[in-house]
């Protein structure tokens, strides 16, 4: 009933908002396939002789947009400095993204106004499972390259069904595996409890996690994002004496179940996947609450979580540095977060398969180069793409950290796996260095 | 056993919001028999003002002064501008309304004060007691949420039961035409019911948010469970709606933690349905065939 209620809030702004749009009437249809250069094979609608029209969804206002309504300034920023720089084979970017507020209904609505009305030649970083989910059979059947999808979930890695769609980052089932590899070995004793959303967050966690302790899990408890009350599923897991906690949930849920932790007394060492665990975020939520009985974030002082991109609270990483120049010249005057910097790779990202694609590319040529060329694509990410033309997921791993104070510590080098029964491998590349200006070069070449 | 009486405890808490929640309901049916889908709304809109001068001020207590006193303005406000306009005997014309308030009050707060989550300070501590060694799960907050809810069903039972006020305000809703030929300004009086109920619910609204985190849907979970609550009590009974308040406290919180948190909505559901074909009038309810 809640969310009906809101869905429906929501659907009557978004069809205001629609028809507002439609009365100013978007029309200038670009002049697509006039600069593709020859070379007709393939789409390239999106594409002229010194633009590439690129579009995206995120969630910029509702439940999801802390944090992540900054994904898109930061690749913003990014394209901003590339084209600053002469652009990718003398092309400007051009990058639209649209508010979809995390409700699927308006991520159709907006992705169809980008692909028909727009004309972009692809999508990149989309958004979230449920939002994305809705649109990535129409991206695939209009035959739009829908790169890098911005969610862990499995579903974008299905050739088959999806050609034109590749995921970005470790997938949860990845990120499950090794968190819980770590666990398994650093404490075999523990008795260990789940803490997870009840989508396909936790259902993909829950798979990588049982994989390697299975026979130390003693309670699983989920809870449904928009109820805050998780008071019963914390009593749960004290009851059970999970004495360690993994917890597959989004931010807000990490500031929770600490204060309920607080509250019941009830201190597990916790082990938070990626999306949950941005300390600044969290602290930011955490640190406001009653005269000094949380103070900043020194609940999260201790916890155990993962990374596979670059720190914003750390300068003396090469890349933060590149990031943190670009953000100065071309960001809107907010301090650059681990969120922009998530942006900013992702621009990165396909600023580089832009390049794989040669001089004259289309959606179809795009597409090619990523299957072809993916694995051997580097960049301040931690761990190589698994792209080929039999698998779309994205990165195949991440190293294990623990916060201290507002930074982290990593407690295991970069660690890679893939889905099932994959082993799981130390990464010995070490970090890839820092191209001049930030800018990759064709990885082909 | 530690779980169930934390899980009981836990129920409790959340109840006496929910109770809180059903008390207003309660207040605006009984003072214009008209049940106000906005009222979640508008205890959002004034916890947010209260967010406002928590922060500035940094006293919770001036926080919960200020959202009393929006929430008597707003109450007052929108039964002037907006409620009475559709006109008497127009009840389900009203209902409506408040419905297109709800969705025009929350977009509003999205626009002024952002659609992200927003931690809300607690008036006293967010540690449990500790007794005999063993933490549970009430904390001083927690007793201020139920000391409030009790303060006010109080002094709504002796508004209504031991006031001239009251009884005015109940004749009016009970027949305005009569109430007006026996010298009752029902158009005041109406105005006063709405008041007072914003009034409440805006304390609803800074006690669930207490401690917690806000955003402007954020009590979309309390309308549902308070309604239910306010059905279960007796739409009439401010006791009924305090009882049916912690009852469905209780009951969703033992359905979380004993059988999984995805059934909690059909939980709710499954108490409005079975109070609706049992008792339809509600448990407390005294007058059961007034309303025909």
């Amino acid at each position: 009933m809640r969310r009906s209620r809101r869905v429906r809030a929501l659907v009557a702004l978004a069809l205001g908002a629609v028809l507002a749009l439609a009365g100013c009437g978007a029309g200038g249809r670009p002049d697509s396939g006039s600069g593709g250069g020859g070379q007709s094979e393939g789409s390239t609608v999106g594409i002229t002789a010194d633009s590439i029209k690129v579009g995206s969804h995120f969630p910029l206002t509702g439940v999801a947009a802390p944090g992540y309504s900054e994904i898109p300034t930061g690749t913003k920023a990014y394209f901003d400095w590339v084209n600053a720089h002469g652009g990718v084979n003398g092309r400007k970017i051009d990058y639209v993204f649209r508010d979809d507020a995390y409700n699927p209904t308006q991520t159709s609505q907006v992705v169809n106004e980008l692909v028909l009305q727009d004309q972009v030649f692809a999508i990149l970083g989309g958004l979230g499972t449920p939002t994305h989910g809705a649109v990535v059979d129409f991206l695939n059947t209009e035959g739009v390259p829908d790169l890098f999808v911005s969610s862990g979930s499995l579903l974008w890695d299905q050739p088959q069904k999806h050609p034109m769609t590749f995921g970005w980052q470790p997938d949860y089932e990845v990120e499950a595996k090794i968190l819980a590899d770590h666990v398994a070995k650093t404490f075999p004793q523990a008795r260990v409890g789940l803490f997870l959303q009840n989508d396909d967050v936790g259902t993909d966690a829950e798979r990588g996690i049982r994989r390697y302790l299975d026979k130390q899990i003693v309670a699983v408890e989920r809870y449904t994002p928009g109820n805050t009350d998780i008071g019963p599923q914390m009593s749960a897991l004290q009851a059970a004496n999970a004495d360690l906690v993994i917890g597959f949930n989004v931010p807000s849920y990490t500031a929770l179940t600490q204060l309920q932790g607080q509250k019941l007394n009830y201190k597990p060492q916790w082990v938070y996947s990626n999306i949950g665990a941005d300390p600044v975020l969290v602290g930011s939520l955490l640190g406001r609450f009653s005269q000094g009985q949380v103070t900043d974030n020194a609940l999260l002082n201790g916890i155990i979580t993962d990374e596979y991109l670059p720190r914003a609270d750390n300068p003396a990483d090469p890349w933060t540095a590149q990031f943190d120049a670009i953000w100065k010249a071309h960001g809107d005057g907010g301090a650059l977060s681990n969120f922009r910097i998530f942006g900013m790779s992702q621009g990165y990202a396909f600023v580089q398969a832009m390049l794989a694609a040669g001089p004259n590319p289309t959606r179809q040529g795009l597409v090619e180069a990523i299957e072809k060329g993916g694995t051997q694509f580097q960049g301040p990410w931690a761990a190589p793409y698994r792209f080929t033309a039999d698998k779309h997921s994205g990165m195949s791993g991440v190293k294990v950290v623990q916060v201290t104070g507002q930074t982290t510590k990593a407690l295991t080098p970069v660690r890679t796996t893939s889905n099932g029964d994959a082993p799981i491998q130390d990464e010995t590349a070490g970090e890839t260095p820092v191209p001049p200006n930030g800018i990759p070069t064709n990885p082909g070449a | 056993m530690l779980q169930f009486v934390n899980t009981l405890l836990t129920g409790l808490g959340q109840g006496a919001v929910y109770a809180a929640f059903a008390l207003a309901l309660v207040l605006i049916w009984r003072a214009t028999r008209v049940v106000n889908f906005a009222q979640g709304a508008m205890a959002a809109f004034t916890t947010y003002l209260a967010l406002l001068v928590v922060e500035s001020t940094g006293s919770w207590w001036v926080g919960l002064l200020v959202a009393l006193a929006c929430g008597l303005v707003l109450g007052a406000g929108v039964e002037r501008v907006v409620v009475r306009r559709v006109g008497p005997h127009n009840e389900l014309g009203a209902v409506i309304v408040t419905l297109g308030l709800f969705v025009a009050l929350q977009a509003l707060a999205s626009i002024l004060f952002g659609a992200q989550f927003r931690s809300f300070p607690a008036p006293a501590g967010l540690e449990g007691f500790s007794v005999g060694g063993v933490t549970v799960a009430l904390t001083p907050s927690m007793l201020i949420t139920i000391g409030a809810v009790a303060v006010v069903l109080l002094g709504l039972v002796a508004l209504f039961r031991f006031t001239d006020v009251g009884l005015r305000m109940r004749a009016s809703a009970f027949d305005g035409e009569v109430a007006r030929l026996l010298g009752v300004p029902v158009g005041r009086m109406l105005t006063l019911g709405w008041a007072l109920a914003a009034l409440v619910g805006s304390l609803a609204g800074v006690l669930i948010a207490s401690g917690s985190l806000v955003w402007p849907a954020y009590m979309d979970t309390v309308i549902v469970n308070g309604f239910v609550a306010a059905v279960l009590g007796g739409l009439d009974s401010p006791g009924g709606a305090v009882v049916g308040g912690l009852a469905m406290g209780v009951i969703l919180a033992l359905v979380t933690g004993y059988v999984g948190a995805d059934l909690v909505p059909l939980a709710a559901l499954a108490v409005l349905v079975a109070v609706l074909l049992v008792r339809p009038q509600g448990l407390f309810a005294r007058t059961a065939a007034r309303r025909v």
